[in-house]
């Protein structure tokens, strides 16, 4: 249980990371006070995304696109379409992950879920702007050409999976431009944002069924 | 003590297996003319697949698999990660050599890199083995089979209407592994399955995302975890 539980506690950590982005919206100074004060005007966040993974033994990146769905205060779709098409959902308190098979979506059976609940009511304290106090990892903030939140795992179980986190904001929209995943020297995961959609709303059943 | 003696050697010879029966008792010239089965890489490629995972006949996990294969000198390189990108394996492997780069829970399991790297070579690479017989199954199928160098059996058949199979026994003849091509796919490697037995028996389905040939890319490095085979 405790094998299982690290390996979706991963999983969770990277889509949690993703989500991480998306309220640094409005997070357009250094300042995490005012992104915890913001953060309670969020209701609705839906995005499209490209992620791009870079490995050694790729010789180019592997392109996966999806879309994000995320309704306050813990309603969360995360979905792939391609090239593997998976869906992550919580709501009201119950996650589960479902992957294809066969034309179909079906459950992943290898237990995980309860795990992901549990790292997912972590992630729900970053929706709530209180991305620096999340003690997996320590949070830092440079002003540059673009606003970049640095985050780096705190604990060692994580630090030899996750090196760190950057988060790239365009400076004079704040909006996120890029989340940088770097796993070691040779992985890396680089997730661009796109038709970003804030308190547009959400009808409740992207929250509830698979298809 | 003789009829314990009888018992125990009837349990024993039921409890071994047999190698499925190879004719080779056709003409010398026909057998000349057999040509074996080689579903395998001819040059270096790199191949992105999923791979669903299914136990109990219920689909267990999907996860994605990338493969550097060198079938020139037997090299490969492979990697396993969730759908979320996340790289949960890295190994590489040369004839002496296994390096495990990285290995997180539940892949970190003390076999699991060895177990899946000769999966990868049954799948890619003609058996090193030595050629022990050609012929015909009693099916009709065309079938080719290997002796590896640790006393395992390596049957490659060419059924016209099952397609191509790779077959791995044991020693004694045990069913350890079953790969089959699918006929139909445009690619050999479009869609695969492997059939596991063992204690718990799994079935991959292994379908492509991607391939091309490698050329000469990927410069070897060293890595943290290194094993002598």
């Amino acid at each position: 249980m405790k094998i299982r539980y690290t390996f979706y506690s991963l999983i969770c950590a990277f889509v949690g990371i993703f989500l991480v982005a998306v309220p640094l919206i409005y997070a357009g100074t250094n300042d995490f006070e005012k992104l915890r004060k913001e953060s309670p005007n969020i209701k609705t966040i839906q995005a499209d995304f490209v992620q791009k993974k870079s490995m050694k033994i790729l010789s180019k990146p592997l392109v996966s696109e999806g879309r994000l769905y995320y309704a306050a205060p813990d309603s969360l779709r995360w979905e792939y379409f391609k090239p593997l098409r998976s869906v992550v959902i919580t709501y009201k308190n119950n996650t589960k992950r479902y992957i294809a098979s066969g034309g179909k979506m079906v459950e992943d059976k290898t237990g995980g879920a309860q795990a992901m609940k549990i790292v997912l009511n972590e992630v729900s304290n970053w929706m709530n702007g209180k991305f620096d106090q999340n003690p997996s990892f320590k949070a830092t903030i440079n002003e540059g050409t673009n606003t970049r939140i640095i985050l780096t795992p705190t604990e060692k179980s994580m630090a030899g999976m996750i090196e760190k986190i950057e988060i790239t904001l365009f400076k004079k929209t704040s909006t996120v431009k890029s989340v940088r995943i770097i796993e070691s020297a040779n992985n890396l995961t680089q997730i661009d944002f796109d038709n970003v959609e804030i308190n547009k709303t959400i009808n409740s059943s992207v929250f509830q069924d698979v298809e | 003590m003789k009829r314990i003696s009888v018992l125990i050697l009837t349990v024993f010879l039921l409890s071994c297996q047999t190698l499925p029966l190879i004719n080779s008792s056709v003409s010398a010239v026909n057998e000349n003319a057999l040509i074996c089965p080689s579903p395998f890489l001819k040059e270096k490629y790199r191949l992105v697949h999923s791979i669903e995972n299914r136990m109990f006949d219920e689909t267990q996990s999907v996860i994605i698999g990338v493969t550097l294969a060198d079938p020139s000198t037997r090299f490969i390189s492979c990697a396993i990660m969730s759908a979320e990108g996340m790289v949960l394996f890295e190994a590489e492997s040369s004839p002496d050599m296994l390096k495990v780069n990285r290995a997180l829970p539940p892949l970190d399991a003390a076999d699991f890199a060895k177990n899946m790297i000769e999966d990868i070579k049954l799948i890619f690479f003609a058996p090193d083995g030595k050629l022990k017989v050609k012929g015909i199954l009693t099916d009709g199928a065309t079938a080719c089979r290997y002796l590896e160098e640790n006393g395992d059996w390596i049957d490659v058949i060419n059924d016209r209407v099952e397609g191509t199979a790779v077959k791995r026994y044991s020693p004694s003849g045990i069913l350890k592994r079953h790969i089959k091509f699918n006929k139909a796919a445009g690619n050999i490697y479009q869609n695969i399955e492997l059939q596991a037995y063992e204690t718990f028996n799994y079935s991959l389905l292994i379908n492509l995302i991607e391939a091309q040939p490698a050329g000469n890319q990927y410069p070897r490095t060293k890595h943290s975890r290194e094993t002598k085979k």
